[in-house]
């Protein structure tokens, strides 16, 4: 009996416990398929955000690359006629040699000015002016690039621009900058460069102050002195920063487009369209999306092999402390 | 107990999170056509919607015409929707935009730079309109100039009644032409006659000051000189059909045998000889020192420059006048003049009035709209100023310039009596290509030597070439 009754309360134990177990297990489970739900639930709105207005017009772009559209008819298959159409169009290869001619000389000054004006600020101005400056770099990048061009424009106008009056009281006669290629094409560099080092500047700045001063003093001791410690020690500490700022800085220079519409409309002739003047002027004006995708692909593929390329050279380039 | 409380607790939390998500999708759901542009106020409600290129004040302004429309046809409502764009070709565009998006207004306000692309593709033609109610349009028609009409036929029906128009004329500064020493030039002054007034303007201001102030558009750019030396940038044809209209309003018209189907722009023309020479006249004006090399869609500073007594002479139409005294120039500070003689007198103008959208709900509350806003007493409310230039003759008068100048108003209507050939700008429903295609070789044609004129206009040649080509 007892040993039955052991038994049977053995097994009814086992039954419970087993029971416990399990139940137990399945508590568990659907805990952990909470938890691996929940960050989900959590990023879906992000998700959802960024496949609507992100990733779905990507790959619409990318579709409506190969057909005919004018917003008004209904859209026809042209295959890769677009593609062609537009690797043929003077334009449009003008608008890309431009491009990449403003993005070289446009991103060198960029980062050129805003790490010499990083060092010049963390250096050699008293910690209150430095936050004065820092401000004063970056307020242009705050302002809306469509102002910043048309007030831009009337400074340079050849005849009653403030620039042509001033270089008028130094005796230099009046330049035509806005109506010649080599005038336009310098306005609108330096106004883009004006709006947008402010960035770069405080990328260099942040870089500037998480280098040791420590590595300073011992160049110092090794007897580098003045711009010997900034090549040697400063440039090479900067590399990660540098390399953020540059990819950052080319990234955007190759979308340049409010200051040389605003400001000159890509002429005089084509001297300073650019690639996504070019995709605006056929998608907008034109009414041919077909071929303004085709030419947003090719520069999306453009800014990746570029981009890719930054991030190769880097492992070259980079010194990581 | 515990364990009751435990599952009613899960499945309680369970129920409210499945009612918040099917809430959210139900929500989602409830309110999608709320989503839509026909839930923009004015468009669901069946409301005559109608786009103006303008500000919200624009819109306001024309607050009046709509109370006295209403009182016409007090079953019609109307919404005017002004749409702020920096030019016609912008305007265009995000009329285009609207059409894409399935919510196009019914009625658009189109000048002659988008007439065309509408009349190809998105307008509805007026005739059937006009045939029907021809007793009473034949008050506007005897009140309106008919190259303005012409203006706006295409293929042979006419698709919008103009309503305000411009044409390039000359604004001179008069104290500019006293100083110089001049007389107000004669109404039949030639292109020589222009450029000696101008050096003489120069001699007599040497500094801070531009004798002719011009910029790179369509209207007032190269254009007006083109069609003065007998050219243009683009060879113009006309289409046959029309002549119903004519006939029927325009009979006895002296220029009734110039009518035609409408304009057509089929060719570039930018290789011709006499652009070459219109272009070298205007590089040379450049060269020494007469005229300013003009800057793309430049002009939004010049009525300041002009009042500012810094500007000579530039080309402009009746629109400018308010503009002037607004900035505080007297009536006699300026005056205008016909464009000059070349080979020919013929002068540009461009027009505008509204076009019925072929996607408008009531096509007939539209066309009462149009006929009611070419009237007398709906012109007569929006054009108070002489902002424009009024497309009925009868509103061009001493009572609209009053107090504003010009002296020799007269003019803004006589270029159209006098030169009868004066025609539209040039704008084929490919017009932003044509537009861009002109204006990013104009600049490089007048600012360098005979060698860069040449390879602009080869540029302009090739690319018109390319612009025509083209689907609309």
């Amino acid at each position: 009996m007892s040993t039955a009754t052991t038994g049977m309360s053995t097994a009814r134990r086992n039954k419970t416990g087993s029971k416990r177990r399990n139940g137990g297990a399945t508590g568990s489970e659907k805990g952990k398929q909470r938890q691996r739900w929940l960050p989900w639930a959590f990023l879906a709105p992000t998700i959802l955000g960024m496949g609507l207005f992100t990733l779905l017009p990507i790959v619409a772009s990318v579709l409506l690359a190969f057909f005919r559209w004018d917003i008004i008819s209904a859209p026809s298959f042209v295959g890769f006629d677009n593609f062609a159409e537009v690797v043929q169009d003077p334009t449009v290869r003008v608008s890309f040699v431009n491009t990449i001619m403003f993005v070289v000389v446009a991103v060198a000054l960029q980062l050129g000015l805003a790490l010499g004006l990083a060092i010049m600020v963390q250096e050699k101005l008293p910690a209150w002016l430095r936050v004065f400056f820092r401000s004063a770099f970056f307020f242009p990048l705050i302002l809306s690039a469509a102002s910043v061009s048309i007030f831009m424009r009337y400074l340079f106008n050849e005849q009653f621009g403030v620039v042509n009056w001033l270089l008028s009281l130094v005796g230099i006669p009046a330049v035509p900058w806005l109506t010649t290629p080599a005038g336009s094409a310098a306005v609108v560099i330096l106004v883009y460069v004006w709006q947008n080092f402010g960035f770069s500047f405080l990328l260099f700045i942040g870089g500037l102050a998480s280098i040791p001063t420590e590595t300073y003093e011992a160049a110092s001791i090794d007897g580098a002195t003045g711009w010997r410690k900034h090549v040697h020690v400063t440039l090479p500490l900067l590399s990660p920063t540098t390399l953020v700022a540059s990819v950052m800085a080319i990234i955007n220079a190759l979308q340049v487009f409010d200051q040389p519409y605003v400001l000159t409309r890509g002429g005089p002739g084509d001297a300073t369209r650019t690639a996504v003047m070019v995709i605006f002027e056929s998608a907008f004006q034109r009414l041919e999306f077909g071929q303004a995708s085709a030419i947003g692909v090719i520069l999306t593929l453009i800014i990746m092999a570029i981009t890719a390329a930054q991030f190769r050279l880097s492992k070259r380039f980079v010194f990581y402390q | 107990m515990a364990g009751s409380n435990g599952t009613l607790r899960e499945i309680s939390r369970r129920t409210a999170l499945g009612a918040l998500g099917a809430g959210i999708v139900g929500a989602t759901v409830a309110s999608w056509p709320r989503l839509s542009g026909i839930d923009i106020p004015g468009r669901g409600d069946n409301s005559l919607s109608i786009a103006i290129l303008g500000t919200a004040a624009d819109a306001a302004a024309r607050q009046r015409v709509i109370d006295a429309f209403t009182k016409v046809h007090p079953e019609i409502k109307v919404k005017v929707q002004a749409i702020q764009a920096a030019d016609w070709k912008d305007f265009f565009t995000k009329i285009l935009t609207m059409v894409a998006a399935g919510t196009p207004p019914d009625v658009v306000y189109v000048a002659t730079e988008g007439a065309q692309l509408f009349a190809e593709k998105l307008a509805h033609p007026l005739d059937d309109y006009l045939r029907r109610d021809a007793a009473d349009m034949k008050e506007y028609f005897a009140d309106v100039h008919p190259s303005l009409v012409e203006a706006f036929m295409y293929k042979g029906s006419l698709f919008q009644l103009p309503i305000d128009w411009n044409a390039a004329n000359i604004y001179y500064n008069t104290s500019a032409l006293q100083q110089a020493g001049l007389e107000r030039p004669a109404d039949n002054w030639t292109q020589v006659d222009f450029r000696n007034t101008l050096a003489a303007m120069r001699k007599a201001r040497p500094q801070d000051f531009t004798p002719y102030y011009w910029t790179n558009r369509l209207f007032g750019g190269v254009v007006p000189w083109l069609y003065a030396n007998g050219t243009s940038f683009l060879k113009e044809s006309k289409s046959t059909g029309g002549e119903w209209l004519w006939d029927t309003f325009y009979g006895q018209d002296p220029s009734r045998g110039l009518r035609s189907g409408g304009y057509q722009w089929l060719e570039s023309n930018a290789d011709d000889p006499l652009v070459y020479e219109s272009f070298d006249y205007l590089r040379g004006l450049v060269k020494d020192g007469l005229g300013v090399r003009p800057e793309e869609g430049g002009g939004n500073s010049l009525v300041g420059l002009f009042a500012s007594n810094r500007i000579g002479m530039t080309p402009a139409g009746g629109y400018w006048v308010e503009g002037l005294h607004t900035a505080g120039m007297k009536e006699d500070g300026f005056d205008v003049q016909f464009f000059p003689r070349w080979r020919t007198q013929r002068h540009q103008f461009g027009t505008a009035g509204y076009a019925i959208m072929k996607t408008a709900k009531d096509k007939d509350a539209a066309w009462e709209w149009l006929k009611f806003a070419s009237s007398l007493e709906a012109m007569r409310l929006v054009f108070p100023t002489p902002n424009t230039t009024p497309a009925r003759r009868s509103m061009v008068n001493e009572q609209l310039y009053a107090g504003r100048g010009p002296k020799h108003w007269k003019v803004f209507y006589d270029t159209l009596d006098k030169f009868p050939t004066t025609g539209p700008i040039p704008a084929p429903p490919q017009q932003a290509a044509v537009e861009t295609a002109l204006m990013k070789n104009v600049s490089l044609a007048v600012s360098g030597d005979e060698n860069q004129l040449k390879q602009a206009l080869a540029s302009m040649q090739r690319d018109l070439e390319i612009a025509l080509r083209r689907q609309a």
